[in-house]
């Protein structure tokens, strides 16, 4: 999907944004101090860069200084949540703003947020035969035209955008239902079996013991 | 109504002075009025004695000729003092035989007596004696109403000095205290000013008086005060960047434990990759605990005394010498010592831990192949290596917790930043001396004097 280089010095934490950044679908490289990152976001042509603050070597805010002319988007992920480093991060060129510690979905969300925002919506996901048009908001499998509702269309692009990693039925609400929401955790529940029989994707489509629904593709 | 002290002050000074000033004046006027009357009834005695001799002497006189006719005699007498505004009156005890008196008005005094009446709206000294051996009764009054006018341009004469006064003292007083009440004015809008935040502001300190003194004092005060509010805020700023930097250092950690906790429920990944973000999240815990600890270490150390005991410094080192060793071969590092027995009081726990931190210091300091001593001799001891060494600027901050000279490998050995200023709290709760020599690319050298 999009090529994203991710900045940050704490090993573990680089690791773990990389592990959930390919999972759904991204290509990562991972830089772990400011004056690689910079010779990186200048010669190696990302979609995005997910930048900590706190660096060895350039700072971030010196590294997002040297590069807005890439107009490469910027994404920070720091500790540091105070207001006035959020607003200076901002102000410096940034897209968004991420305190650790983080959720995982809330990250990938950011990030599908600010590559929609800069690149549009991405055109069609396809897997098992299945070919989803985002755009368009048709489904084919096959070749041939599966018909879905909206919300069980909203549904398979939450599942979709968020693959291999399991959505509780809460979250699916949120990103699906958001306010208009006056069923039960069973409306979840029916939606998803549609989904299955409509698409086939009964072995794709899994329940999670405890946590929810997982696509794995 | 809210009233200055330099206006309370000048209308009470000002009520006060014109008090006095009108009781002197009426005063002097009052006693000035008695001595007049005094003299005026000493001229009528002396005036009214002689007529009275002189009309003995004409009555004896006339007796001797034989033809003594007291009323005839006394119209002469009548006559010639009404010119000089004086009244006479002749007679026995009950009746009148001679009068210029009006009718309206004839007196009936005792004789012996001297008083004033008013006749017509004058006034008049009256005085009554005997004559003739006590045969009649001689009435004399004395036109004294001079008195009355000289008393009202007295008092005139008064009133116009004493307006005159009171006008120049009101006006001399007002810009007096005015101009008197001037630095005290200056100081209180100098309060005024550092009160609303601005703290250049300083009170007038020229002159000798209690003024200047207390300008003086007063300047004192807002430095001492400012000296203060700066420490403070120093103070305040140092213990926010420390807040700040613990918040940073734990929260490192911990994304990283939540984020593969996260992982493990959520993403389709084989089980070796599950194992493997346990494995970090058991590790950043460790960090956190590490973390936790080191700082609870420090606030115990500042907020209690520590136990003291003799212990032998160079013993101390060699343990510490040992302990470390294996970690300093796994570096490629080589411990050297070069002990003299010396004694100290301390905590020898503590002790260690500092010599620990002090050594796994330039352990970590030193390249592969590079040496590390401990020497000690007396009360003082060294820890030198001959690593990489600091920068001034670096070494300025080695003691604040949360610094490190380089993140990114601390980290990966696990650091926190935290272990100088458990050392520092360690040295200074046993009231020793730290002190850090070091040049980039040539070591290290810590020195402690107990």
């Amino acid at each position: 999907m999009a090529r994203i280089l991710i900045v940050e010095d704490e090993l573990p934490i680089n690791d773990l944004i990389k592990k959930n950044l390919c999972l759904v679908g991204h290509e990562c490289a991972q830089v772990f101090d400011g004056n690689d990152a910079l010779d990186a976001a200048l010669t190696g042509h990302f979609d995005l860069i997910l930048l900590d603050v706190m660096l060895p070597g350039l700072s971030g805010f010196e590294i997002i200084a040297r590069i807005r002319d890439t107009g490469t988007p910027v994404i920070y992920v720091t500790a540091k949540g105070a207001l006035a480093d959020r607003l200076k991060g901002l102000r410096l060129g940034a897209d968004d703003y991420i305190v650790k510690p983080f959720e995982i979905l809330e990250l990938i969300e950011r990030v599908d947020a600010v590559l929609r925002r800069v690149y549009g919506a991405s055109d069609t996901f396809s897997f098992d035969g299945i070919t989803v048009d985002f755009r368009s908001r048709l489904v084919t499998r096959d070749g041939a035209e599966v018909e879905l509702t909206p919300k069980e269309f909203d549904l398979l692009e939450a599942l979709i955008k968020n693959r291999n990693l399991a959505l509780s039925r809460d979250r699916l609400i949120y990103l699906v239902w958001t306010y208009d929401f006056d069923g039960n955790d069973r409306t979840v529940d029916t939606h998803i079996q549609r989904l299955r029989k409509k698409l086939g994707i009964e072995n794709r489509l899994k329940t999670v013991f405890k946590t929810g629904y997982r696509l794995e593709v | 109504m809210r009233m200055r002290f330099w206006q309370k002050t000048y209308i009470l000074t000002l009520i006060l002075f014109l008090f006095c000033l009108y009781l002197g004046l009426f005063s002097l006027a009052f006693y000035t009025y008695g001595k007049n009357v005094q003299n005026m009834e000493s001229v009528c005695r002396a005036e009214q004695d002689y007529l009275l001799k002189s009309f003995e002497r004409d009555y004896a006189a006339m007796t001797e000729a034989g033809s003594a006719s007291p009323s005839l005699l006394m119209e002469s007498y009548g006559s010639f003092y009404r010119g000089k505004q004086v009244l006479l009156q002749f007679g026995t005890e009950d009746s009148v035989i001679y009068s210029t008196f009006p009718k309206d008005a004839e007196p009936d005094s005792k004789s012996g007596t001297l008083t004033q009446i008013r006749i017509g709206g004058k006034r008049y000294v009256l005085i009554t004696s005997d004559v003739c051996d006590g045969n009649y009764v001689l009435r004399y009054a004395k036109d004294a109403s001079s008195l009355d006018e000289e008393f009202r341009a007295l008092m005139i004469t008064y009133a116009a000095v004493a307006a005159a006064v009171s006008l120049v003292l009101a006006i001399a007083l007002l810009f007096l205290l005015k101009k008197l009440s001037l630095p005290l004015q200056r100081l209180q809008k100098a309060t005024e000013a550092i009160t609303s935040g601005d703290r250049t502001v300083r009170a007038d300190e020229s002159g000798k008086d209690e003024f200047a003194d207390l300008g003086k004092s007063f300047n004192q005060m807002v430095e001492t005060i400012d000296g203060q509010m700066q420490k403070l805020a120093e103070d305040a700023e140092r213990k926010q960047m420390l807040v700040d930097n613990m918040a940073h250092e734990m929260r490192t950690p911990l994304t990283s434990i939540r984020g593969y906790a996260e992982y493990i429920e959520k993403a389709a990944v084989p089980e070796e990759e599950k194992n493997d973000a346990a494995g970090r999240i058991v590790r950043e815990s460790d960090r956190l605990k590490k973390i936790s600890e080191k700082i609870l270490d420090t606030a115990f150390l500042r907020n209690n005394p520590v136990k003291r005991e003799p212990v032998d410094l160079s013993f101390l080192l060699a343990e510490t010498k040992e302990r470390l060793s294996g970690k300093a071969e796994a570096c490629g590092v080589t411990v050297r010592s070069d002990l003299q027995p010396g004694r100290a009081d301390g905590d020898p726990v503590l002790l260690s831990l500092l010599f620990d931190n002090l050594t796994e210091n330039a352990i970590k300091a030193c390249a592969e192949g590079g040496t590390v001593t401990l020497s000690s001799s007396g009360r003082t001891v060294t820890v030198s290596d001959d690593g990489k060494g600091m920068t001034k600027e670096q070494l300025s901050h080695i003691t604040e917790p949360f610094y490190r000279t380089d993140k990114s490998r601390s980290r990966a050995e696990g650091g926190a930043g935290l272990g100088l200023a458990l050392c520092r709290q360690i040295v200074s709760s046993h009231g020793a001396e730290m002190t850090f020599e070091s040049e980039p690319g040539k070591g290290t050298q810590v020195f402690l004097k107990f």
